[in-house]
Order: structure tokens, then sequence, then C-alpha cells
């Protein structure tokens, strides 16, 4: 018996050291191609995040940040070749439905994992700002990147292969002291039907007292099969602000995984919304780093998923320094034979007194086969702090539907009703109105049942 | 309107109601009087179809048809309003929209047009005036962050939109400051007519001051042991009920 299950382990480490082997095979292929190839610091940033790649593995199940999210049957992606020209031709009117009504948005938008320039609208960008291809900035000004990317530690397999194979994105610079109004509308599209994988790295740079809204946007057109594996990184400096919106509406058959890494300074805010509602399985690793005295974050999530959809929200939040504030509040709705996964973890380090820290997930199960695992975590070594963590889950509250359906709705009117309640508390945070509108919309045609949506959305 | 006969009713195994029987007419307000526990709240939820009670006996027909086999929401459309012992908080469900749902849907089940907002916007406004509701209580989640009077004030508001034939109130009038009672008795007075009838269920006799009942009942263990007119519950209110509870027993 033993032996047996010696056996079966060994199958499954070789498997998986030929698998990343044939990885490095690909990379050692590809790498010339990547831009940056030319510039020794990104080819040691490449070559050593692979190594680490390989000496790590890919993630499986055994991996306790991989526990309830198996990658495997989809890994396979990763060695497809990825596409040189898009298969289908995006014109303008294709994008007005991934587009937030009459916002008044910058907007980068990249086809299968390339910027589109012709499809790219940035007028009226404040003077100082920039936003570029990060292939350009690696072909043509490496050394302005160089400081933010070169002696990167990351942590996890995906965000190392992401490093070793970027090869586009958004860069965004903003000086001090300059705010944007015009919210940073970052659309990646997945339009061709091969089975492709893209390392999308983004890299945002809010200078002091600077103030900017970014949206990145996951969509599809047609029956993608990527596996998209992106990397956010963001250094927010003093008094810097920045909202975040990272909204995942992936094509049925489509992976996305990706990390957002945050460096916080003194007295800067951050808020992320993270808006998960496609994708057969999506994963992000939210990581943020508040070294900076006075800063402050706040993480919202809401996932809706259905069928056998799986999603998984790992966010990590470091008090570094004293006098920091996180908030942080993840709901789901989870149907069919869905999974969703949510470990939060918030590490409270020594010195760091008057940390105040608050985070919830609250879910709701809407079919007998549906799974949650949520794991808030808490690490505290400090001695001055203010802490407070909560899970729960559960059905629709039996009074509330009655009370609803006294007053005259149809029962499957009040589920609608309350399951839209739940999610959309997590949507009210959202401060661009017609974004907030966008997601309640497929919010709501999400939702079982297909009530009328009209005035409950006001 | 209302008849019920021998209705039986358990939660959980535990029988609640044994035995009731109730008439109440057209243009009536009836007052159901009575100890704690004594089965007046299981009454309000049975009539208005809440679960988890079982009916082992018994019916209660309304407007000539069974109650008891329709769904909550078809009771609602049929004209039946129950203003809650304790009214439920709704975050992010707006006050105004479940207004506007209810009565559409009613009016859709009556072959009635939907109202459009504006006209729905008028009705609205005029009703919160009718019991004092400030109107940012309109935009607001349906009873999230409310005081106790100010769900119940809520409640006869909601009445007051809904215009039910048939009224339940369930403790309406408990925890409530005078002025605010004397608000919750004016809806209920302006909402009388002949085609209309209303069932208070109350503990104390207060709330009779300002809402004069045709027939007032004593509810007890399960059963209604006496009936009267108003002057009964001034007695009850003078000599208590377990006068009410021997007279039964004797």
């Amino acid at each position: 018996m033993n032996d047996q299950m010696n056996d079966h382990v060994h199958d499954r480490m070789s498997e998986s050291a030929t698998f990343t082997e044939q990885l490095q095979d690909r990379f050692v292929e590809t790498q010339k191609s990547l831009p940056g190839a030319h510039e020794s610091w990104v080819r040691v940033l490449r070559k050593s995040a692979m190594d680490q790649v390989v000496s790590q593995g890919m993630p499986n199940t055994r991996h306790e940040a991989w526990k309830y999210t198996d990658v495997k049957k989809y890994l396979d992606r990763l060695l497809a070749d990825s596409v040189e020209m898009p298969s289908l031709n995006v014109s303008e009117e294709m994008l007005t439905a991934f587009s937030f009504d009459d916002l008044d948005s910058l907007r980068v938008v990249m086809i299968d994992g390339k910027v589109s320039q012709a499809l790219s609208s940035l007028k009226n960008i404040p003077a100082g700002v920039r936003i570029e291809s990060m292939a350009d900035m690696f072909a043509k000004e490496p050394d302005v990147i160089e400081a933010y990317l070169h002696d990167q530690h990351v942590s996890g397999a995906f965000a190392a292969l992401n490093n070793a194979m970027m090869s586009d994105g958004v860069y965004l610079e903003i000086p001090d002291g300059v705010v944007v109004e015009q919210p940073l509308h970052c659309l990646f599209l997945s339009a061709s039907g091969d089975s492709a994988s893209y390392h999308i790295k983004n890299l945002i740079v809010a200078g002091e007292c600077s103030q900017v809204t970014v949206i990145e946007h996951y969509a599809s057109i047609g029956e993608s099969t990527a596996f998209i594996n992106a990397g956010t990184d963001v250094e927010l400096h003093a008094g810097g602000r920045l909202e975040h919106y990272k909204l995942q509406q992936s094509g049925s058959k489509e992976v996305n995984i990706g990390s957002i890494r945050v460096h916080q300074h003194r007295d800067s805010y951050y808020h992320s919304h993270s808006v998960a509602f496609g994708a057969a399985l999506s994963r992000r690793d939210i990581h943020v780093e508040m070294n900076g005295e006075g800063a402050e974050c706040a993480l919202n999530g809401l996932y809706l998923v259905g069928g056998r959809q799986h999603v998984d929200h790992h966010t990590r939040i470091d008090h570094v320094r004293p006098n920091c504030r996180s908030r942080e509040s993840y709901k789901g709705v989870i149907d069919g034979r869905a999974r969703a996964v949510f470990n939060g973890k918030v590490v409270v380090h020594e010195n760091a007194d008057q940390t105040d820290s608050a985070q919830s997930n609250a879910n709701l199960l809407l079919s007998d086969q549906a799974e949650i695992d949520t794991k808030p975590d808490l690490e505290i070594y400090a001695d001055d702090v203010k802490c407070a963590h909560g899970a729960t889950v559960g059905q629709l509250d039996m009074k509330q539907l009655f009370y609803l359906r006294s007053r005259g709705l149809s029962e499957d009117e009040a589920r609608n009703v309350l399951m839209f309640a739940f999610a959309d508390e997590v949507l009210t945070a959202i401060k661009v109105p017609q974004v907030r509108k966008y997601l309640e919309r497929i919010a709501f045609e999400k939702l079982p049942h297909g009530a009328e949506l009209d005035g409950l959305l006001g | 309107m209302l008849k019920i006969e021998n209705l039986y009713a358990s939660v959980a195994g535990k029988e609640i109601l044994k035995g009731i029987d109730l008439d109440v007419k057209a243009g009536e307000i009836h007052a159901i009087m009575g100890p704690n526990g004594s089965g007046k709240s299981t009454l309000s939820n049975v009539i208005a179809g809440r679960d988890g009670y079982e009916i082992t006996q018994g019916s209660v027909i309304y407007k000539g048809k069974e109650l008891l086999e329709m769904s909550p929401e078809e009771r609602a459309w049929e004209g039946v309003f129950l203003a809650f012992q304790y009214p439920v908080e709704i975050p992010g469900v707006n006050n105004t929209y479940l207004l506007k749902a209810g009565l559409n849907a009613k009016r859709k089940h009556m072959g009635l047009d939907e109202l459009d907002a504006i006209d729905f916007m008028q009705i609205v406004k005029k009703k919160a005036d009718l019991v004092e509701l400030d109107h940012s209580f309109l935009s607001r989640s349906v009873n999230e962050g409310f005081s106790g009077g100010e769900k119940k004030r809520n409640e006869i508001f909601q009445m007051a939109v809904l215009e039910p034939d048939l009224a339940l109130l369930d403790e309406t009038d408990s925890g409530l400051d005078i002025d605010a009672l004397r608000i919750v008795a004016g809806g209920v007075n302006k909402l009388r007519s002949p085609d209309r009838a209303v069932v208070l269920v109350t503990h104390y006799q207060r709330l009779l001051d300002y809402i004069e009942p045709d027939v007032v009942h004593v509810l007890a263990d399960g059963q209604i042991l006496k009936s009267g007119g108003k002057e009964l519950a001034l007695e009850l209110e003078k000599r208590g009920y377990d006068w009410v509870l021997q007279e039964a027993t004797a």
C-alpha cells in the first residue's frame, strides 16, 4: 500500500518536472523575442524568475495556497504558442459591449496580449502623465521601469512565470501632485479562439499626492480558451490615491490568473475593487504592503459564479508601519456546482502599533452542490492593535423573504431582490457611477430567476 | 370578509392554535387581545402565510376563497396585509422599490395597468405625509437603521400605499410613544371603509382609545375565550385577563 502511494507521488512529481522542463524549453525558445531582450537586467530578471518556476514547480493541490484550486488540467495551455496575429478583427463597435455608457475615460485596449494603438484612445492626458505600452517601455526606455521591476522577489509560481514571460501591458506614470480626472480603462480582450497564454504586465507608478482611477478589465469576444496570467505592480508614493478596479468578465472557457502587488508609502490610499463574474477558473492574489505610516487601504470584492466555475481570491495585507488602516470586504454568491475560495491574510508586523484592521467575507450558497472555502487569517506581532475578522456562509434569510412576499413580490422576484441586495453592497462602494451601473446590470443578469431589473437599479 | 373556522396550528410539533373561530365582516374593526404566548402572533402569521406553521385542522375563508391554499404573495394581491410585530430590516432594498414592485404586482393581478413612476411617487409622497414619515425614508433601505417607532410607522405607511381590504396589525402599538401611537391610529382610521376590515392584535387597551373596535376578542391558550363590544377592552384593562380564564374553565 505504502509503495503504491509512493509510486503515485513519484509519478506526479516526475510529471510536473516534465511540465516545468517543457515550460523552460518554451521560455528559452521565446525569450529572445520577448521585449527588453537587449537589456541585461531584463534578461537576468527573466532568467531568475524562470529558475524560481522550475525549482518551485507549478502549483498543485498539495500546496497550501492552492489546496482548493486545481489548475492542473489547464496548464498545457501555457505551452501553446501565443497568437501572432489576432484571428478576429476587433472593431470599434465590438468594444461598446465593454464600455461604460457615457463615461469619459482614457482607454487602452489590448487584444490577445498586445496593445492595439488603433483601438486605444488617449486624448487630453494631463501634462506629465504617461500611458504607454509596456512592450514599448522595455524596448525604448527600460531604465525608467528598472527600479520597479529589477529586484522583484515574488511569491508563487504564476507571479514568477509572469516575470519570466511578461510581454506587454499598460504602463502608467503620474507625476507628483497631478490629479487625473478621467479614469483609465484598460481593456484586455481575448479575441482568438485558440488556446494561448498571455503574460500581461502592468505597472502603475503614482507620484506623491497624485490621484487616479484605473479600471483593469478582462473580457473576451467569442469562444476563447485563453490562459491569462497577469501581474499588476503598483507603487503608490506618499499621499497618492488609487482607485483600482479589476473586472473579470472572461469567457466561460478561459483561465484568468493574476496577481496585484501594491507598495504603499506614507499617507497613501489604495482602494481595490475586485469583481469576478466569468472564466472557468479565476484566481487573484492581491498583496498590499503598507510601508509608510498613515497609509490606508480598502479591498472590496464580489464574486458571482455558477455552473462549474471556480473562483479564488487570496489577499494579503501587510501592516509594516504604525498607524495604518485596512478594510476588507468580500462577498460571494455561488450557484450550481461552482466553487469559491477566499483566503484573507492580515499580517501586523512588530512595531506596527495603532494598526486598525477589519476584514469580512460573506457568502450566499444557492445550491446544495455549491461550495465555499473561506479562511480569514490573522498574524499579529504588535501589541497595540485593533483587528477584526469574520466569515459567514449562508442561504437567503427566510424572514426577509417572507416580508417581501407579504408585500406582493413573487417568490422568484423576492429571491432575486435579496441576492442582488446582498451583492450590491459591494458595488455601492464603486465611485464611478457608470462602472457601478455596468456591473450591477451584469450582476443582475447572472442571478437566477431572471426578474426585471428596472426600478431596482433606480 | 374573513371567516376562520375551527383553526388548529402548531409550530415544531407544539400546538399553538386550538380551534379558533372568527368572523370578520367588511367595514368592521376587530381587536384580538390576550396575554403573552396566547397565540396572537401565530394567528396573524398563519393568515398572512408565513412558513413554519403546520395547519392541522380548520379553514380560513377570505372573500369566499380558502386563504390557506394561497402563497403569501397571492394573499397580498388579494388584499391581505400584515403589519409586522417586528418589521424586518432589508439592507440594500429600497423602500420605494419594494412598494412599487408590490403595488404593481397587485395591480397586475387585478387586471389594472402598472402605475408610471410619476403617478406612483405622487401616491407615495401623499401617504408618507399621512403617517408623518419624512420623505428621506423613501429612498432608504427597508427598515434599515430605523428606530422602533419609525419601523412601525413604516408598516402603516406601506399599508396606506397598498390599500389592503384586510389589514392585520400585529402589536403595531407595542413600544410606541403617544405621538407615534396617534399617527399609527390615524393611518388605520383613514383606511377605514365599508369595504375593508381591520384586525388589531394588541396587548394593551390604549390603542383602542384611538381606534374604536366593533368587536373585542380575548385569545388565550390558543382559543378565543370571550368576545364582546369595545367595553370588554376597558374591562380587561381594569381587571386583567385572569377572570376571563377563570370564567372559561368554570
